[in-house]
C-alpha cells in the first residue's frame, strides 16, 4: 500500500520535481562559472552547454521510473494470456458467465438510462416541472382554463409558466391528407422549455391572440420528408384541415414534447379568455413551468398552494373539491411516473445478475487458485512479493473481465434489438435505446468492477501466508470464501426467482381478469371525422348512417355496432356522480366520484357479449324517437337504486332539465384499464340527428373471418364513403393485450434474468462441488477402503452442498421479504409476500441444486480406493 | 575523458564513492569528481540524473530536498546502508577489472 502511494505520488507530482532538480543543477553550474569570473549571460550559456539537452535528461529520468512498471505490466499480461490459454474450459466458462451478466446489465442500462438518469433534451432540464390538478378525471396532472389564466398572472414560484392543449390531430396536406398529431401550444411554450427552432422563428405573442392568422411550426421529420430539410421552406403555406397555414419555422431534430406525446405540427394555442372564463367552460390544458434557481418542486408547490386553493374554491364544482389536489413534479417524474418502479426493478435485477456472475467467476478462480497453489508457492519462493503476485492475479481477472465485457456488449446489442423488436411500446423511449458511448462506458465500468470483485478475493485468499508456505497438495478446503460465495449465489438466485414468479403470477391474474365482455372475434375500426368537413349534424348523421349500413353489410359480419368509445382502455366521457338526478328522489350524495358513459347503437351489447341483466336492450326504432333511453351498468344501478328496480325509473343526466327512461341494466365491464377499478358506467342510445356522439367513433364487427380479410373489406367500404378519412383497424384482442404488455414485458425479462441466475448458481454449485470431490479423492478412497458404502460417501459429498444451499435459501427468503415491499406497486392482486411464489422459487432452486450436486456426488461414490491411493 | 558513465558501471561507482564522503547534490557530485580527478574525469551531466534516480529506486541512495549554503534549493543524496555495501563490492570488482585490463594492455 505504501508503495502504491509512493508510486502515485511520483506519477502525478514528482515529474515537476525532476525538472526542478535539473534546473537547480543548471543554476548552480551558472553560479560556479560566474565565480570563475565569467559574465552572467555567458555563464548561463556555458552551463547549458555543459549539461547537454535537459529534455533528454528528463526523458531518461522518466524512463527510469516508468520502465519497471511497464515491464511488469507486459509480463503480467503475457503470463495472464498463457494461463488463460492453458485452461481454455475455465476461461470460456468465466468469460461466458461475465458476458451474460455484463451483457444483460448493459442492455437494461441502455433502456433505463434514458428513463432514470440521462438528462432530458432541454437546457437545464432539471429546472422544468409539470404542474396542475390531480383528480379522478385523468391519471396525469391537468389544468383548467380559468385556473390557468389566474395562475399565469399571479404566480411567483416560477420564472416561466406555459401551457398546451393535449392531444389534437389535424389533416396535413391535400389529396389524400395525412392525419397527424397537431398540438396547440402557448406562445412561450418553446422558450420556457429552452428550445429554439432549427429554422425560422418561434411563435410571437401576436400569433397567440385569439383570431390571429394561423401559423405553424413543423417537426423535424416533416421538414425532412416534405421539404427535404430546406430552410427556404419557412414562409411557405401548407394545408391543415383544408385551410392554408403559413409555416413560420421548423423544430430541431432532438425536440420532444415534454409529456412525450407526438407532435408533427405545433400551432399557437390562441387561448380565448372569454371562452375559458365562461361558466361551465371545459378548456383542459397541460401546464409546465421552469423553477427559479434554488427552488425545488416542493417549495414551488408550497408557493402555489394559495393560488390553487383559490382556484378550487372558485372553479371546481363543490362535489369534486375534496377530490382534487395540486401536483408539482419534475418533468422526469411526469414522464416516467408509471414506469419508474418497473425501470428500477429491471435495473436491480440485472445488477443482482452481475453480482451473481461475479460470485460465480470468483468462485471458479478460487477453485483454480487451489490447483495453482504449487505454482504460486514456487513463484513466492523465487522472490515474487505478495504485491507482485496479487497484481499478477488481478491482471488475469482484468483480462477475463474485459473479454467478458466485450462479449457482453455483443450480447447486450442482440438482447436490446430483440426486446425493441418484440415489445417497442412496453416502456417509453424504448425504441430510442442505443448502445452509445455512455452505455459502452457503463459496460467498461461494470467490467472493471467485475475484475475487482473477481480478482481481489482470490488474490487475498491465495496470498495468505499459509497458502504460500505450503507445498502440500492435500488442500484442506477449509476456506470460508467459497461457501459464502455459493450461499450468496443461491440467495441472489432465490430473490430473482421469487421476483419472477411473483410477476408471472401477477401477469396470469391480470390476463385472466374478467373483462365483462368477450374480446374474441371482434374487430374494431376507429376514426375521427374532420371538424371542417363534417360541420353539421346532417353531414355527421349521413356519414354515420352510411357507415352502419355498409359495414354491417360486409359478408361474414354477424354483429355490428357503433360507439364513441370502447372498453377496456379508458379515455371515455365522464360526469360527476352527484350531477345525476332521479325523478321523485332526493339529490344523490356528493363525493361520489365520476361516472363514465358512452353513446352506443343497439347492437353494442350483443357484439361485445355484455349481458343485459334486467330490462331490455336498446331498439333500433327508438333512435328516431324524442327520448334518449339509458341502460345502466350494474354497479351504477346498485348505487343509484339500492332498494328499487332501476328499470322504468326516469333520470336527469344533463343540465337541460330533460328526463330519460332507464330501460335496462347491463353487466359491468373493465373500462379504465385492467388494473384499476372500473368506473360506474351508463349507456345512452346513439340517436339519429344528434350532436352528442361527437366526431370520434369506433365500429365493432363480430366475424368468424380472419382479421386480415375483414380489414381489407372494411377499408374498401370506408374508402367509398370518405376516401380521405384515416381509419385504424385492430382486433379487440390486440387492444386488450396492449394493456398487459408492460406487465408481460417485465415478467418476461425478469424471468429471463432469473433463469440466467439459476443457471449460474447451479453451475457454481456444480463446479465447487466437483472440485471438492476431486480434492478429497484420497480421503474418500481411504474411507471406502475402511468400509464406507457408496451411499454414505455420496451423502457426505452432498451434505456440504445442502448446508450451503439451505443457508443461501434462508438468506434469500429474508432478502425477498425485505425487497418485496418495493415490488408491491408492480404486482396485481398478488401479495409481495405471496407464499406460493416463494415456495415455487425455492422448489425450482432446490431442484436445480439437486441436479447440480448429483454428478459430483456420483463421482465421489464411484471412487476406486486402489486408484486414488496410488496417486501421489 | 567523456564517456565515464557506461564503463563497467563506473558512473555508479563514482557517485557512490562521492556520497560516501557525505551527502551531496548532483552538481556537487560532478564538481567533486572533476576536482578530485584533477580534471581527468569529466562527468556528462545529462546522464548523471537518470543514474541518480536509478540508484535511488534501488535504495542505494536516498534523496531529499534541502536548502544549500548559498540559498539554492537542491536535492541532496545520502548513501544508504545498502549503498555502502554495494560500494564495497564494486570497489573490489573495479580494482580487479582495472588490474586485469592493465595486465592485458601491458602484455606485449
Amino acid at each position: 500500500m505504501k508503495h502504491a502511494i509512493e508510486w502515485l505520488r511520483r506519477l502525478f507530482h514528482l515529474d515537476s520535481a525532476w525538472q526542478e532538480e535539473i534546473e537547480s543543477h543548471l543554476a548552480m553550474r551558472t553560479d560556479w562559472h560566474q565565480q570563475q569570473g565569467i559574465a552572467p549571460d555567458a555563464a548561463r550559456t556555458r552551463a547549458a552547454r555543459d549539461f547537454g539537452s535537459p529534455l533528454r535528461a528528463l526523458e531518461a529520468v522518466r524512463a527510469v521510473h516508468w520502465a519497471p512498471w511497464l515491464d511488469a505490466l507486459a509480463q503480467d499480461a503475457r503470463h495472464g494470456l498463457r494461463v488463460i490459454r492453458r485452461s481454455p474450459a475455465f476461461s470460456v466458462a468465466a468469460v461466458a458467465t461475465l458476458a451474460v451478466g455484463i451483457g444483460a446489465s448493459t442492455a437494461v442500462f441502455s433502456v433505463v438510462d434514458l428513463l432514470l438518469f440521462r438528462s432530458l433534451p432541454y437546457p437545464r432540464a432539471d429546472r422544468l416541472v409539470s404542474l396542475g390538478f390531480s383528480g379522478p378525471i385523468d391519471t396525469s396532472e391537468f389544468n383548467v382554463g380559468n385556473a390557468y389564466l389566474d395562475w399565469r398572472v399571479h404566480q411567483h414560484a416560477f420564472t416561466a409558466m406555459t401551457s398546451m392543449y393535449p392531444g389534437g390531430q389535424c389533416d396535413l396536406g391535400e389529396a389524400p391528407p395525412l392525419r397527424v398529431p397537431c398540438i396547440q401550444v402557448e406562445a412561450n411554450f418553446l422558450a420556457t422549455l429552452g428550445i429554439v427552432p432549427a429554422a425560422g422563428r418561434d411563435f410571437h405573442q401576436e400569433d397567440d391572440r385569439p383570431g390571429a392568422p394561423k401559423v405553424a411550426l413543423l417537426s423535424y421529420p416533416v421538414w425532412q420528408s416534405r421539404f427535404g430539410g430546406d430552410p427556404g421552406a419557412v414562409g411557405k403555406t401548407i394545408s391543415l384541415d383544408d385551410a392554408p397555414v403559413r409555416i413560420i419555422g421548423f423544430l430541431p431534430r432532438t425536440f420532444e414534447m415534454p409529456q412525450l406525446g407526438e407532435a408533427d405540427v405545433l400551432l399557437a394555442e390562441q387561448l380565448d379568455e372569454g371562452v375559458a372564463r365562461a361558466p361551465r367552460s371545459t378548456v383542459f390544458l397541460r401546464t409546465f413551468a421552469r423553477l427559479k434557481d434554488g427552488a425545488t418542486a416542493e417549495t414551488a408547490r408550497q408557493q402555489m398552494l394559495p393560488l390553487f386553493t383559490d382556484s378550487v374554491r372558485r372553479y371546481v364544482p363543490p362535489q369534486l373539491q375534496r377530490e382534487v389536489g395540486l401536483v408539482v413534479r419534475s418533468l422526469r417524474d411526469r414522464q416516467i411516473h408509471d414506469v419508474k418502479l418497473a425501470s428500477w426493478l429491471l435495473f436491480g435485477a440485472v445488477l443482482a445478475l452481475v453480482a451473481l456472475a461475479c460470485a460465480n467467476v470468483a468462485n471458479l478462480m478460487l477453485a483454480r487458485a487451489a490447483a495453482r497453489k504449487k505454482e504460486l508457492a514456487m513463484r513466492a519462493a523465487l522472490g515474487a512479493g505478495r504485491g507482485r503476485l496479487a497484481r499478477q492475479m488481478f491482471t488475469e481477472s482484468l483480462m477475463l473481465s474485459l473479454a467478458g465485457g466485450a462479449a457482453g456488449c455483443v450480447f447486450a446489442w442482440a438482447l436490446l434489438r430483440t426486446v425493441v423488436a418484440t415489445a417497442p411500446e412496453a416502456l417509453p423511449r424504448l425504441p430510442q435505446a442505443r448502445m452509445d458511448g455512455r452505455v459502452l462506458l457503463f459496460a467498461v465500468a461494470v467490467s472493471l468492477a467485475a475484475a475487482i470483485a473477481t480478482g481481489l478475493l482470490p488474490a487475498w485468499e491465495r496470498l495468505s501466508a499459509a497458502a504460500l508456505a505450503g507445498w502440500h497438495s492435500a488442500g484442506s478446503g477449509r476456506s470460508w470464501a467459497r461457501p459464502v460465495l455459493v450461499a450468496a449465489q443461491v440467495a441472489i438466485s432465490l430473490v430473482l426467482l421469487t421476483g419472477a414468479s411473483l410477476l408471472v403470477r401477477s401477469l396470469w391474474k391480470l390476463e385472466s381478469e374478467s373483462l365483462g365482455f368477450q374480446p374474441r372475434r371482434v374487430v374494431t375500426a376507429t376514426f375521427t371525422l374532420n371538424r371542417q368537413r363534417y360541420s353539421s349534424v346532417e353531414k355527421q348523421d349521413a356519414f354515420y348512417s352510411e357507415v352502419e349500413q355498409k359495414l354491417a353489410g360486409i359478408p361474414g359480419v354477424s354483429r355490428f355496432a357503433l360507439s364513441d368509445t370502447i372498453p377496456p382502455s379508458g379515455g371515455l366521457r365522464g360526469r360527476p356522480f352527484s350531477n345525476i338526478r332521479i325523478a321523485g328522489h332526493p339529490p344523490l350524495p356528493e363525493q361520489g366520484g365520476m361516472v363514465a358513459f358512452r353513446y352506443v347503437t343497439p347492437g353494442y351489447f350483443r357484439a361485445l357479449g355484455i349481458p343485459i341483466l334486467a330490462g331490455r336492450d336498446f331498439d333500433e326504432k327508438e333512435r328516431s324517437g324524442t327520448e334518449t333511453p339509458v341502460i345502466l351498468g350494474q354497479s351504477l344501478a346498485r348505487r343509484m337504486f339500492p332498494t328499487e328496480n332501476p328499470v322504468g325509473q326516469r333520470i336527469g343526466l344533463g343540465d337541460d332539465g330533460q328526463w330519460t327512461p332507464v330501460v335496462g341494466v347491463a353487466g359491468d365491464v373493465k373500462n379504465s384499464g385492467l388494473t384499476d377499478a372500473s368506473q360506474p358506467e351508463y349507456y345512452q342510445l346513439r340517436m339519429h340527428r344528434s350532436w352528442a356522439p361527437g366526431l370520434s367513433a369506433v365500429a365493432l364487427l363480430e366475424t368468424p373471418l380472419d382479421a386480415g380479410t375483414l380489414e381489407r373489406w372494411v377499408r374498401r367500404q370506408m374508402a367509398t364513403i370518405d376516401p380521405a378519412l384515416p381509419v385504424t383497424i385492430e382486433t379487440m384482442q390486440t387492444r386488450v393485450d396492449r394493456l398487459s404488455e408492460r406487465a408481460r414485458f417485465l415478467a418476461a425479462l425478469i424471468a429471463l434474468f432469473a433463469a440466467f441466475g439459476l443457471l449460474l448458481a447451479a453451475i457454481g454449485l456444480y463446479g465447487v462441488l466437483s472440485f471438492l470431490v476431486a480434492q478429497r479423492t484420497r480421503e474418500i478412497g481411504v474411507r471406502i477402503a475402511l468400509g464406507a458404502t457408496p451411499g454414505q460417501i455420496a451423502r457426505m459429498a452432498v451434505h456440504q452442498a445442502g448446508v450451503w444451499t439451505l443457508t443461501g435459501m434462508a438468506a434469500g427468503c429474508v432478502a425477498s421479504a425485505a425487497l418485496g415491499r418495493i415490488a408491491r406497486g408492480a404486482l396485481f392482486q398478488v401479495s409481495p409476500f405471496d407464499p406460493l411464489s416463494l415456495a415455487a422459487a425455492a422448489l425450482v432452486l432446490a431442484m436445480a441444486a439437486a441436479i447440480a450436486a448429483w454428478r459430483p456426488a456420483r463421482r465421489a461414490a464411484q471412487v476406486d480406493p486402489a486408484v486414488s491411493l496410488r496417486e501421489e | 575523458m567523456k564517456n565515464t558513465d557506461r564503463l563497467f558501471g563506473s558512473l555508479e561507482l563514482l557517485v557512490l564513492k562521492t556520497l560516501a564522503a557525505g551527502p551531496n547534490h548532483g552538481f556537487g557530485i560532478t564538481v567533486h569528481v572533476e576536482t578530485v580527478s584533477k580534471g581527468l574525469l569529466h562527468m556528462e551531466e545529462g546522464s548523471l540524473y537518470p543514474a541518480l534516480h536509478r540508484l535511488e529506486r534501488e535504495r542505494l541512495i536516498s534523496g531529499e530536498w534541502r536548502q544549500t549554503d548559498n540559498g539554492r534549493r537542491a536535492r541532496l543524496y545520502t548513501l544508504t546502508a545498502g549503498g555502502r555495501k554495494r560500494l564495497t563490492e564494486n570497489e573490489a570488482s573495479w580494482s580487479s577489472v582495472a588490474l586485469g585490463i592493465e595486465r592485458v594492455l601491458r602484455f606485449v
